[in-house]
């Protein structure tokens, strides 16, 4: 049960730390399949010494200065992703336009992981699983589930699909504001919307290309978004997420529910107003694959689903007469 | 390996890194400045806060080559030319600091956080603090310490003088009672202070293990041929090198330090690899292989308590009655069952506890190295050096005269360094075999795995009572989970028991209790041992009882507690007792009788009792010594050093010493040295568990003191020619009464050590024979007994089921408090302590393995969870205890678990009856309450 890499990874290990967005992705396609970015590295690290990410090459994107910037261009807001979790609320056009986020972004991890985790990063955050974040040995004692290179899934004692949980908690307030990625990769950039990067397969729960990098996230301004944020979680600190839920209504109306840590992807709803709220919870439900691989019960987890929609929509109503 | 150039506290250096080291690691094992700790390497406590270029940062999450050309400040670079920062100030000066092993990233974060928001409020630093871990104070005295600060840091002046609590000198004493800071908090503030894993020796080889993956298996084979092959390793260890069997107890000692022949818990160790660098030993760790046959594991108390089949294997040879079953305890007084028939009221509950953890924030760690002559020397994070001290001698057959152990700093331990463990005996015994020092060190993951934790538990019992509601019968079964192996489990089962016969009076009163093996790790002694579960199963029947007779709680217990100075049905020994004025407190500060059951639904106050012992009257180990011996001495320059085996754990014990040395003395706290826990240097101790520190070496502190006072005031009277009878020492000063003598401290000490040397006082204490004559009749037995109180209140969101804890109000007699600032700083850890295991905390397994070894995923309660602690000392002054001093370390967090199941219950209606208490069975028992009430 060890924290350590190996012998003789650790000796072959490669760390660069390009300086720009070309450098990163040029030198991404010199290590094609064998290495990771690694932004504010509070995921990527502990996963390396777990031995889930076994990387031999590291490409430490954090000091590139492009992408710790926030361009308000037109009626887009382009925030780069290499902002910190904690820097959010100093930002003036989020504060205005997108309280939600700075408070998802608070609700992640701690005081400390938030000024050293970035928003590109939370949004990248590996899916996890209490059968997978754990060490190499204890992995090997459960016999390796299907994630950790094993043959079956063990929370499902034996399913074939991974129902590792996708965590992100700005991401699901991000989904809920509309919010699209600007993605840099060698072949060239895209704008995608965010839910359409999450495969919904546990085992590859993004469909980026490896060398991919998210270099901004980018949201529509002057659509007057009231959100409601919330998440489950043991603690007031440090904990990921059990349920995160983002509802938010629009200035045309338009209601969107993204859901995050009840699937291998975000459940994402898109309706409107006069929806019936019965109709989204069980909606919300039918697309969740919430198994028991979480400190609360599948059962409690989907009971928490409708309690948070029951009391967002609530919250709703109240500012949205 | 690149070359890195860092600025550390204004100060250039250059290192040759890996890729993968951690700034955490440069900065420990490159630049030794160790005063940044690793806790949990997944940065999920905080301890390796430090500052790189102005912002605070996990450094065993960081690359270290990120930090190219940085400026970083870690805790040594906090003070300047000598005097503290006045951050550091105020967190010696609150009580901030109990174990210290998280002081440097708490200070660090909350220097970031200051500097940032200069008036903070409280909820802000609580905010601010809430990645950092504290498993000691409960944060209360570190949050006040941070807002003490503030001002400091925005350069006003201070405007109280820095001394904290009480400053007065009460009943006459001028140290005793007077709230001190830790004699070594300043060297846990700046870094300085060393702990097990600070240690760093020329050529050391890093020992790593190999462990079992399963939870009962025979080993068929070990090949270590390709891990020998690794450059650098040095030696592969396995069982059958150290067949010698230890454990804790005498009576059950059946553990062996590796694993021979088979394999019962998953972590067990299976074979150890000393080699050059940790890198190189887990490296070759991975390359041995294994070859297992498994074998039916026995995971829960059912399946341990069910005959063992055909073609199934006990876990152990020496199981009973051909089941998994260790040890079977009862005591009765009286008759249960027809004293139940009897009684006019009685309530029948079942209750289920899992498993806790101690989570101290310090991984296990420690340094084994041979001197010339053959001696061994080990350095380890223990409480008690004298049982590592024994088993090591047991293990390596050696004479006990050749090894010494030695407790340096300690971060936390709460029992789960209470016991000899295997990497202690492993390190030992491969420093002897290669003539090198060996070290090693846990990560997080191996500390649970290791446990020794708090036994899964589950009990049924029944109270009577008759109309007036004083209690007349109390039966209970009782059946804990104690893993893989013995340690502590033998009298982890008496004590479930017979810590039942106090602080109520009951005379009818019987137990049993059954302790099962499993293939799981090994529960032991955790603060509080054996008592907690059976006292939160009590409390919460009183709660039940008064309920349905239409009581108020408080009013029931008022009417049944034991008055002072009598005895138990079973002939424990009631002195001092303080538990009434504990309620009375915990009562009024609460405002209990206005409030309890007239809260809006959601919200409800929980009350509960307790007690504890101030430590065992009988050794586990049966001899003639004393249970703790303490030498002082004084030589020409006027320094006092107590020597004293006893182990500050950051309970204080050290200060303790000290304040007691310096008030017999007359002398100020700076006069007085104090040298423990090292078995070379210091006399015998039985270590620092069962709350037995204070009573015991404070006994044998005073007397030693008093001893010496004598002899310096006896060759003084001679000196002089003066009567002795009219000397007195007081304020560094001998005078006589009549005013003919009037010497300084040095000028006595000079006289009293002419013609002979320095002056070699001792004491000693031995516990009052106790107790009845009847089979079990030792267990429970304490020359003294702490009581306490405390009320809950409680928030429940009957929408989710979540808890929150809102104010805890909490009053605790402990005799004396001899340090009031450590006295509440035991208390209000105590209380988070029970909280956890109330609402949070659980270790949950798999098959045998812990689902959650560590602390992102085991649940320690941070600083944004806690309530409002209140906290009430409370003195009832034992004729016994040193100054009237008892127990204040563990017994204050036994009410504190069911007071909130308790309060929970007066906030929305249901009685919750396992811990921990979630927030799915709230919502489950409020369901199912509103149809029992709908039909």
């Amino acid at each position: 049960m060890m924290n350590w890499p190996d012998m003789k990874d650790s000796a072959q290990l490669l760390y660069y730390c390009p300086g720009t967005v070309e450098e990163a992705l040029q030198l991404a396609q010199q290590y094609p399949g064998n290495f990771s970015y690694l932004a504010g590295g509070t995921d990527v690290w502990v996963n390396r010494r777990q031995g889930n990410n076994t990387a031999n090459c590291l490409i430490d994107i954090s000091h590139i200065a492009e992408l710790q910037t926030v361009i308000p261009t037109g009626s887009t807001l382009k925030i780069g992703a290499l902002i910190k979790l904690d820097q959010l609320k100093n930002l003036p056009q989020i504060r205005e336009h997108f309280p939600v986020l700075i408070q998802a972004a608070h609700s992640v991890g701690s005081p400390l992981i938030r000024k050293m985790g970035t928003l590109g990063g939370n949004i990248l955050c590996e899916n996890r699983c209490i059968y997978y974040n754990q060490s190499e040995s204890w992995r090997e004692a459960v016999n390796y589930c299907l994630k950790s290179g094993g043959e079956m899934c063990i929370a499902t004692g034996g399913r074939k699909a991974c129902f590792s949980e996708f965590v992100s908690d700005t991401a699901a307030a991000l989904i809920s504001l509309d919010a699209a990625v600007e993605i840099g990769d060698p072949g060239g950039s895209a704008t995608l919307k965010l839910e359409d990067i999450y495969s919904g397969d546990g085992l590859r729960p993004r469909r980026l290309s490896k060398t991919a990098l998210i270099k901004f996230i980018l949201l529509p301004l002057g659509r007057k978004y009231q959100v409601v944020f919330k998440k489950l979680r043991p603690r007031n600190s440090m904990d990921f997420t059990s349920l995160t839920a983002a509802v938010s209504v629009n200035n045309s109306g338009r209601l969107k529910i993204a859901l995050a840590g009840v699937s291998p992807g975000p459940v994402v709803i898109e309706s409107d107003v006069h929806a019936h709220p019965e109709t989204l919870v069980r909606e919300a439900l039918k697309l969740s694959k919430i198994v028991d691989n979480d400190v609360y019960s599948r059962l409690y987890r989907r009971e928490m689903i409708r309690v948070f929609l029951e009391e967002s929509f609530e919250a709703l109503r109240g500012t949205n007469p | 390996m690149k070359h890195l150039q860092l600025t550390v506290n204004e100060r250039r250096y250059d290192a040759l890194v890996e890729p993968h080291e951690t700034l955490a690691t440069v900065l420990r094992e490159k630049l030794g400045l160790t005063g940044t700790k690793i806790g949990c390497e997944q940065g999920a406590c905080g301890a390796c806060t430090v500052q790189v270029n102005g912002a605070p940062l996990l450094s065993c999450i960081t690359p270290a080559l990120r930090c190219q050309g940085a400026n970083i400040l870690t805790i040594e670079g906090l003070a300047s030319n000598g005097a503290l920062h006045p951050l550091q100030e105020k967190f010696v000066e609150k009580g901030a600091i109990q174990c210290g092993f998280c002081t440097p990233g708490m200070v660090m974060t909350a220097l970031a956080f200051l500097q940032e928001h200069p008036t903070p409020t409280v909820e802000q630093i609580k905010e601010a603090i809430s990645g950092n871990l504290c498993r000691c104070t409960g944060y209360k005295k570190i949050i006040e310490a941070i807002a003490a600060a503030a001002p400091l840091l925005r350069g006003e002046a201070e405007i109280q003088p820095p001394s904290a609590g009480t400053t007065a000198s009460r009943d006459g004493f001028r140290i005793v009672g007077k709230a001190t800071p830790y004699i070594d908090a300043r060297k846990k503030v700046t870094g300085e202070a060393r702990y097990a894993d600070d240690y760093q020796f020329k050529e050391a080889l890093h020992c790593k293990f190999l462990r079992s993956v399963y939870p009962h298996a025979r080993i068929i084979s070990i090949d270590a041929s390709e891990a020998k092959k690794i450059p650098g390793v040095r030696y592969v260890l396995t069982g059958e090198e150290l067949p010698e069997k230890f454990g804790v107890l005498p009576i059950s000692r059946d553990q062996t330090a590796l694993a021979i022949g088979k394999v019962k818990y998953i972590g067990e160790i299976v074979a150890a690899v000393a080699a050059d660098s940790e890198e190189i030993a887990a490296a070759a760790v991975k390359r041995i292989k294994v070859q297992y046959q498994p074998l039916r594991p026995f995971l829960t108390i059912a399946e341990s308590l069910q005959p063992i089949g055909e073609g199934e294997e006990a876990i152990h040879p020496h199981c009973r009655e051909g089941k998994n079953i260790h040890k079977r305890a009862s005591l009765r007084f009286g008759d249960q069952r027809q004293g139940l028939q009897q009684a006019p009221h009685r309530c029948r509950m079942h209750f289920e506890f899992e498993g806790v953890s101690h989570a101290f924030t310090e991984p296990h760690a420690c340094t084994a190295f041979c001197e010339a002559n053959g001696n061994i020397t080990l350095i380890t994070a223990t409480q008690v050096p004298h049982y590592v001290h024994r088993s090591l001698a047991k293990v390596l057959q050696m004479p006990v005269d050749k090894i010494r152990v030695i407790k340096p700093f300690l971060g936390g331990g709460f029992g789960g360094k209470g016991d000899p463990f295997a990497h202690e005996i492993i390190a030992a015994f491969l420093a002897k075999k290669l003539g090198k020092p060996v070290k090693v060190r846990f990560s997080r993951e191996e500390v649970f795995l290791t446990n020794h934790g708090r036994h899964p538990t589950q009990m049924d019992i029944e109270l009577g009572a008759d109309p007036e509601g004083k209690f007349t019968v109390l039966d209970a079964d009782i059946k804990i989970d104690g893993g893989a192996y013995g340690s502590f489990g033998v009298v982890t089962t008496y004590y479930n028991g017979v810590l039942l016969q106090a602080p109520y009076q009951i005379d009818n009163f019987g137990f049993e209790t059954c302790r099962v093996y499993t293939n799981k790790p090994p529960s032991g002694a955790m603060r509080g041992h054996g008592a907690v579960n059976p006292r939160f199963a009590m409390e919460v029947l009183i709660d039940e009882l008064a309920h349905q007779m239409g009581m108020d709680p408080c009013e029931m217990r008022f009417k049944n507690f034991l008055p002072s100075h009598t005895l138990t049905v079973g002939q424990l020994r009631i002195t001092s007792n303080g538990v009434r004025e504990a309620l009375q407190t915990v009562m009024e500060r609460s405002q209990w009788r206005e409030r309890y059951g007239k809260l809006p639904f959601g919200r409800g106050l929980g009350v509960a009792c307790g007690f504890y012992i101030s430590g065992s009257a009988l050794p586990i180990i049966w001899n003639q010594y004393p249970q703790t011996a303490v030498q002082i001495k004084v030589d020409l320059d006027g320094r006092v050093v107590v020597y004293s085996g006893a182990s500050d754990i950051g309970q204080g014990s050290d200060t303790m010493m000290a304040q007691i040395a310096a008030e017999v003395l007359g002398l100020d706290l700076h006069n007085i040295h104090v040298h423990s826990a090292d078995t070379l240097m210091t006399p015998v101790d039985l270590g620092s568990y069962s709350s037995r520190v204070t009573f015991m070496v404070g006994n044998a502190t005073k007397m030693a003191a008093e001893n010496l006072k004598q002899e310096i005031l006896n060759r003084v009277a001679d000196g002089i020619g003066a009567a002795v009878e009219l000397l007195e020492m007081k304020n560094r000063r001998i005078k006589s009464s009549d005013g003919k003598v009037d010497l300084s401290w040095n000028e006595a000490v000079e006289m009293a050590t002419a013609g002979r040397g320095a002056l070699v006082a001792s004491g000693y204490y031995i516990s009052p024979k106790l107790g009845g004559n009847f089979k079990g009749a030792g267990a429970g037995l304490s020359p003294s007994y702490s009581f306490g109180a405390v009320v809950a209140e409680v928030q429940v969101d009957p929408a989710s089921g979540r808890v929150t804890v809102k104010n805890l109000w909490g009053a605790h007699d402990c005799g004396r408090a001899l340090n009031p600032l450590a006295v509440e700083g035991q208390l209000e850890g105590s209380w988070h302590m029970g909280m956890g295991q109330a609402l949070s905390e659980a270790l949950k397994y798999h098959q045998g393995l812990i689902i959650n070894p560590g602390f992102l995923d085991y649940k320690i309660p941070t600083s944004l969870d806690i309530p409002d602690f209140h906290t009430h000392i409370i003195e009832s002054c034992d004729p016994e205890g040193p100054f009237g001093a008892k127990e204040c370390g563990e017994g204050a967090l036994h009410p504190a678990v069911p007071a909130i199941a308790n309060a929970v219950f007066d906030a929305v209606g249901v009685r919750i009856t396992s811990l921990p208490i979630s927030p799915e069975m709230i919502l489950k028992e409020i369901r199912l309450k509103e149809k029992i009430e709908a039909v």
